[in-house]
């Protein structure tokens, strides 16, 4: 048996020579894998259990932020809205908050409602591409179909508001680009009641099913205190006990004047989390029913803004609840028409710090089923 | 709820769906109908017209070659170059008119945003594709035309779920 070769020169850590285990194998998941979405998770495993995961992301870095130090605050709206196309109205949503701060311009209060409209169905499309794929995850082909399906009469309605089926550039600073068609409420009214009925559906087959309870009861278990700890937002903190919700400790637009609700379960486990996303779902077709109500039947929705506005000297930090978590944007201005610097703080890759903590000591079965549940974007972690 | 209970429920739940109508749309035959004629922008309120935003159309006798559209693409997709036309026109004294780049375009729409004069709208045109890079360059003559598309397949929803008709 050749002797091991150590080199002399500190090498980089992925040329370092490893002690080698018999026992422990390093697999490397992904990036190619579709499944694991554009990211490899390095997985040390012991039999079937993994001793140690570590997730790299950075595949599909765009450099979002540095591109916007070189374009105005307007023509920043239809990049800043690619790290999550299935999401694009949250992931604007606190950059045109934060532009209206800087430049000091008031939101028409009809394109406040319109904005919760939209942002809440961009909620249900993005959570609708989410389950499709964590039920395919775990081999459950109809929840594949079924919520890429339904998923259609939410994408009909945003292009009928905004001409876009996915990315919308929809948000303006000063409100939205352009007002509902006529006889929106009607159409959204009986579109998101029949897509409630649809998804009341998913509990017998998928969430009340047996063998998805078997897969993720007790998987992956986040404690109340780690997800704390580890910064984790949204539905991973959420299911972990935490009742934090953005739309309701720091409302923004017209979130304080609806009645907001937010769900919550205690168990932490991946079951958990892949439920409460789901309800959130039901959630916001309550808001948006509410705001369709309460929405002023006409008026101004948007606010002349001059052609290439100039922010003042000042740095601002805006935050929202995404459908993933609170995604937030922090923009430094030196009274120049484009920002000095702008830094989105994003859901995806706060949660991740907890994968490798989850993953210790589970089944590599089980991996797809606990990494998918983090509600994890990889091209919004990479930004 | 027992373990047998669960699954009868799950099957189901999933067989009744062979009795519901097909919800897919059976796309080169059906198309969907869009609202409106496009996407369109009124600068005299400064607020657009809801409506897909396609293929662009271009009005000859309106635009006068003020650059307003190339200049908002500019670090958004750099699609729109502006090209010099064979007509005259009394408004457009450098005769150069928008000739846009389907290959680089995103759709934002903010050049239609930008234009003051009512010249530039959005179609409900969205079959662009082409063999050639050089296809989807669309020449201001071809951007002239008015698309003719059928588009009648609506969203209907009854007692037998959704489907496109």
């Amino acid at each position: 048996m050749a002797e091991q070769v150590i080199p002399t020169k500190k090498m980089p850590p992925g040329l370092q020579v490893e002690n080698i285990d018999d026992r422990i194998m390093t697999l490397n998941v992904g990036p190619q894998h579709p499944g694991s979405g554009h990211m490899r998770i390095i997985v040390k495993i012991d039999g079937d259990y993994i001793v140690d995961a570590d997730p790299d992301p950075g595949y599909v870095h765009r450099g979002e932020e540095k591109m916007a130090e070189s374009r105005n605050y307007i023509t920043n709206i239809p990049h800043l809205e690619r790290p999550v196309i299935h999401d694009s109205c949250n992931i604007l949503y606190p950059y045109v908050l934060g532009v209206e701060d800087l430049v000091g311009i008031e939101v028409p209060e009809r394109a406040k409602y319109v904005r919760v409209i939209a942002a809440e169905l961009n909620r249900c499309i993005y959570i609708q591409y989410w389950l499709a794929i964590y039920g395919i995850f775990l081999g459950h082909s109809t929840m594949f179909m079924w919520p890429a399906g339904d998923r259609e009469l939410l994408i009909d309605l945003m292009e009928k508001i905004t001409g876009a089926r996915v990315t919308h550039a929809y948000f303006i600073p000063g409100g939205v680009r352009n007002d509902v068609p006529a006889n929106f409420e009607d159409v959204c009214l009986r579109q998101v009641n029949y897509f409630e009925k649809r998804i009341k559906e998913y509990a017998d087959i998928f969430y009340d099913n047996p063998i998805l309870k078997a897969r993720t009861e007790d998987t992956g278990v986040l404690s109340r205190e780690d997800a704390i700890r580890l910064g984790t937002t949204g539905s991973v903190l959420r299911a972990s006990g935490v009742d934090y919700d953005l739309r309701i400790k720091e409302p923004y637009d017209v979130y304080d004047e609806l009645d907001v609700h937010t769900n919550v379960l205690k168990s932490g486990d991946s079951y958990a989390r892949s439920k409460i996303p789901w309800l959130d779902m039901l959630e916001s077709c309550n808001i948006i029913r509410q705001a369709l109500e309460k929405m002023p039947k006409s008026g101004s929705i948007r606010t002349k803004l001059k052609p290439n506005p100039k922010g003042r000297e000042d740095e601002v930090y805006r935050r929202v609840e995404s459908g993933r978590g609170s995604a937030g944007c922090h923009i430094i201005s030196r009274g120049k028409p484009e920002p000095y610097r702008l830094k989105l703080s994003v859901s995806s890759f706060r949660n991740l710090i907890a994968l490798p903590y989850l993953l210790k000591g589970e089944k590599l079965g089980n991996m797809p089923a606990v990494y998918w549940s983090l509600n994890y974007w990889p091209v919004e972690a990479d930004r | 709820m027992g373990t047998a209970t669960g699954i009868i429920k799950a099957l189901n739940s999933g067989i009744k769906h062979l009795a519901v109508k097909r919800f897919t749309l059976r796309y080169p035959e059906q198309k969907l109908k869009f609202v409106g004629d496009g996407y369109q922008f009124d600068p005299a309120s400064g607020v657009a017209i809801a409506g897909l935003k396609g293929r662009h159309m271009l009005f000859h006798d309106h635009c006068t070659g003020c650059q307003l559209c190339s200049i908002a693409c500019e670090g958004v997709a750099e699609a729109i170059a502006m090209v010099k036309v064979p007509d005259k026109w009394g408004q457009n004294a450098k005769s150069i008119m928008p000739q846009i780049d389907y290959g680089k375009c995103v759709f934002c729409g903010l050049c239609v945003d930008a234009c003051p004069f009512y010249a530039l709208y959005m179609s409900n045109d969205y079959e662009l594709s082409s063999f050639t890079k050089e296809g989807l360059i669309y020449t201001p003559a071809q951007l002239q035309v008015k698309p003719q598309v059928q588009q009648d397949s609506e969203l209907i929803i009854d007692k037998r779920g959704a489907r496109h008709g």
